[in-house]
């Protein structure tokens, strides 16, 4: 029993070797994009998604994707270390990481770990600290949450930003098509003697 | 001030809904267009100015609260709604959350009242936006304040006693003199509140009574004033309704709950609150039965019983003998009134935990429940029912003897009990009807099955009910491990307070009794899905990330003794509010789908709320294993808005 575990237990510290958290991702990719997006690195054998039970949507994705060897998970983070990656049209390219144990929600028991637990009621001393633990955990979750929230609402700034400046270089070219489309720009050219040659986007 | 206007019966035609206006007030406005009142009744129920309402939220569903300051009506019928009320807000701590991270110890039912000047203070809505009563009670020990009595407080749906200033955005300890143009006379209880006097509280009066011949103690002086105070409110204009519930309710519980917080205030305080809960009590006698007018004293049983009641409450008092002897003395009385057609229950938890010198921090004090249960059916068999438990902390040698049998959790949780709002106390009985606990109980106290009856009838059924009934249940479910618990407590007593002995619990494998083979499980979105809209879904926070899933189902099972699915949140580098790499040791969350909705988990749902409207609202119960120590601890939880509210087409702007 205990050596079944055990051998469980490698297992599955292998399977971690294997993997690659890959992050940044738009909350809309699919297990199929995701797996092709891979495959190029070698043989995806699994991905995981990792599920958002309690951020706010916008939160992009992460992901486990689990590679046949461990040096094909190597290869995807030296590539994604070193280049931009994009997969399904995200904004951002995506991070990766070597994966930990902790990120798998259904992996198994460590062997012959014992687990104690007890009550603390008000007169124990340790009530006090266990207290103040408490609240110092509530405001690390309030300073996250807040941190949060400022990251994406940069994220969405930086983004109206980038696309207000998309839309007027857009209209820019525009008018310039324009101009030269109907013979504007040459009339006036001629009108004030200047080489049309010399003009880059004739 | 007023003339009664008479039953002028307006049928607007909102939504059929029966409408008449109470007393008149002054006349206002530029052209006297506008009509002051001071009550009127809607839907059935009667409104008066400082009353308490409840307004919907089409977002969250969950209602606002508010305390009317104005009613009036426009003559001229050009203005768009020509009902409206001026409302004073109630915040709820979920939404003056970003405030509240430094205020420890928000109780479960606590709102912060209004206060200074600023947008949120208060504002004009219309009539018909009021979904409907609650009651607020303020347990403020501000001195001009009228002390609620416990029973009150265990009745009400929500208690404030800090405000919010809405200008400066802090949270206040003191109450102005003047909120919003309101004197604050109106902000506090109202001395006296009145109660509607149902048969039931006859009957209660009638033991009372018979109480009170025993002990004629007291001075008639403050009889007389309570008599006044009698007349005053069998005032039938004065009484009303105490919220929507009472009116329905066949059996009353009364819970007493004095909760004396780090604030330092005495004793003293609790006494008054009790002689002020007595007073009531014969308040409500008086309209009743007027031959009883006499009775001076009956009232004054109230200072014998609160005596009594304080006694018990304050172990570290060390007169606890008294009080056990006084205790003796009312189970004779209520031996004495078998005949009565009527089932007494009278159970009394007291819980005193005796550090209160050295933790000012922690505000459970205890809680003393009385409950009584009256059957309206005179056919009924008498039954009486006097259980006690007491799970005092401290060492005393007296206090080991009253501890029969009783299993307590002793965390370092208020019990306060979070009763949800009236209208909720449907889906509460829904789910205390689940076959799987009605079972249990039924089969394991065959004794108590009128109890759990009663349970399904009653209007709301308290969330947490007595830490009584779920520890019973604990105890005939596994009796060994509670055994175990018992002896260990009593160790603890026995034990040096230097020694510590502390009982740690060895977590062993749960059984597999739930997770039968023959069936695949469902996916875990599903069952958590499914959990979610059964509200048993709870978030366990600040665990160890080593653990695995399978560790933490263990885990609750061994000190929870709760059969849950659990599923560990991965520990991931993104920085949501929960999880990630910002801090060093931030919470883990876990989702835990009990198989059952189980009153065990429910029991410690207080609240806090979550305003995260996108995934899966979560319940949680907070029950934190901190890394380093595995201390357990409870914090808070969230419940889900109820839908049953009756929905509002206006917002709270």
């Amino acid at each position: 029993m205990a050596n079944e575990e055990e051998v469980k237990y490698n297992a599955f510290l292998e399977k971690v070797k294997r993997t690659v958290f890959v992050d940044e991702l738009t909350p809309l990719a699919s297990k199929s994009v995701l797996e092709s997006a891979f495959n190029q690195f070698g043989t995806v054998e699994d991905v995981i998604l990792v599920p958002n039970y309690l951020g706010p949507k916008e939160i992009p994705m992460g992901v486990l994707v689990v590679m046949q060897t461990e040096e094909k998970a190597k290869a995807i983070l030296d590539t994604l270390s070193q280049f931009p990656f994009m997969v399904a049209g995200i904004p951002r390219p995506v991070r990766a990481k070597p994966a930990k144990p902790e990120m798998f929600a259904d992996r198994p028991k460590e062997p012959s770990r014992r687990v104690l637990c007890r009550w603390i009621d008000p007169n124990d001393p340790d009530f006090e600290n266990a207290k103040k633990i408490k609240r110092l955990v509530q405001k690390h979750t309030a300073e996250a949450a807040f941190v949060l929230k400022n990251q994406l609402d940069e994220a969405e700034k930086l983004a109206t930003k980038q696309s207000e400046t998309a839309t007027a270089h857009h209209k820019k070219f525009e008018m310039m098509y324009k101009l030269f489309h109907d013979g504007v720009a040459e009339k006036l050219a001629n009108r004030y003697n200047i080489n049309m040659r010399s003009f880059p986007y004739r | 001030m007023s003339v009664f206007s008479g039953s002028v019966l307006v049928s607007d035609g909102f939504e059929g809904l029966e409408f008449k206006w109470g007393k008149k007030r002054r006349v206002g406005g530029k052209n006297k267009d506008v009509q002051f009142y001071e009550s009127f009744t809607y839907d059935g129920d009667e409104y008066c100015l400082h009353d308490c309402v409840l307004l919907g939220d089409p977002h969250s569903g969950e209602p606002f609260v508010g305390k009317i300051i104005k009613i009036w009506e426009h003559s001229n019928k050009r203005a768009k709604f020509s009902k409206q009320v001026k409302l004073l807000w109630f915040f709820k701590p979920s939404e003056i959350s970003p405030y509240l991270e430094l205020v420890p110890d928000v109780l479960a039912n606590e709102l912060f009242l209004a206060s200074g000047e600023g947008v949120g203070l208060a504002n004009i809505n219309p009539l018909e936006a009021i979904g409907g009563k609650c009651s607020v009670l303020c347990i403020s020990k501000d001195k001009r304040n009228p002390q609620p009595s416990d029973e009150e407080i265990k009745s009400t749906d929500f208690v404030f006693l800090r405000t919010f200033d809405v200008g400066s955005r802090k949270i206040l300890d003191t109450i102005d003199d003047n909120i919003a143009g309101v004197d604050v006379k109106f902000i506090f209880n109202r001395a006296g509140c009145e109660k509607e006097a149902t048969a039931v509280q006859k009957i209660e009066a009638d033991i009372k009574e018979d109480r009170d011949s025993l002990k004629p103690i007291g001075s008639s002086a403050s009889a007389s004033v309570r008599n006044i105070e009698a007349d005053i409110n069998g005032n039938p204009d004065s009484l009303k309704p105490n919220g929507p519930s009472a009116s329905a309710s066949v059996r009353k519980i009364e819970d007493n709950s004095i909760e004396s917080s780090d604030y330092g205030e005495s004793r003293y305080g609790c006494k008054e609150g009790k002689e002020k809960c007595h007073n009531q009590l014969a308040t409500k006698k008086s309209p009743v039965a007027e031959e009883r007018s006499n009775k001076d004293s009956g009232v004054q049983e109230g200072t014998t019983h609160n005596e009594h009641d304080s006694c018990e409450a304050s172990g570290s008092k060390g007169n606890h003998w008294f009080g056990k002897a006084q205790e003796k003395e009312v189970q004779k009385l209520f031996t004495k009134q078998k005949s009565m057609p009527a089932e007494v229950r009278y159970s009394n938890t007291c819980e005193a935990f005796g550090s209160r010198r050295i933790h000012s921090n922690s505000k459970t004090d205890q809680v003393n429940g009385v409950k009584k249960q009256l059957t309206k059916q005179k056919s009924m068999p008498t039954e009486e029912r006097c259980s006690r438990e007491s799970n005092g902390l401290d060492d005393r040698p007296q206090k080991k003897q009253k501890l029969n049998g009783s299993v307590t959790v002793p965390d370092g949780r208020n019990t306060k009990i979070l009763q949800k709002l009236s209208s909720d106390g449907k889906k509460d009985m829904g789910s205390f009807k689940r076959p799987r606990d009605k079972v249990t109980r039924d089969e394991v106290l065959p004794e108590k099955s009128s109890f759990v009856k009663k349970q399904d009838l009653g209007v709301s059924v308290f969330e947490g009910q007595d830490r009584k009934t779920t520890t019973e249940k604990g105890l005939s479910k596994k009796p060994s491990f509670d055994g175990k618990r018992l002896k260990c407590a009593e160790d603890k007593r026995l034990a040096d307070d230097n020694e510590r002995n502390y009982q740690v619990i060895e977590v062993t494998q749960k059984p597999d009794a739930v997770n039968s083979k023959w069936f695949r499980p469902l996916p875990w979105e599903e069952s958590m899905r499914e959990a979610e809209t059964q509200e048993r879904l709870v978030l366990l926070q600040n665990l160890d990330p080593t653990y695995t899933s399978h560790e933490v189902q263990d885990v609750v099972y061994s000190a929870l003794k709760e059969q849950c699915t659990a599923r560990m949140i991965e520990c991931i580098p993104v920085n949501t509010p929960h999880i990630g790499p910002l801090l060093p040791r931030l919470p883990r969350l876990i989702l835990l789908g009990s198989r059952h909705h189980s009153p065990a988990i429910s029991k410690y749902t207080s609240f806090k709320c979550d305003e995260r409207r996108e995934m899966p609202r979560l319940q949680h119960i907070a029950l934190r294993v901190t890394p380093l120590n595995l201390n357990w601890q409870w914090n808070g939880a969230c419940t889900k808005p109820d839908p049953s509210m009756r929905l509002n087409r206006y917002l709270r702007y």
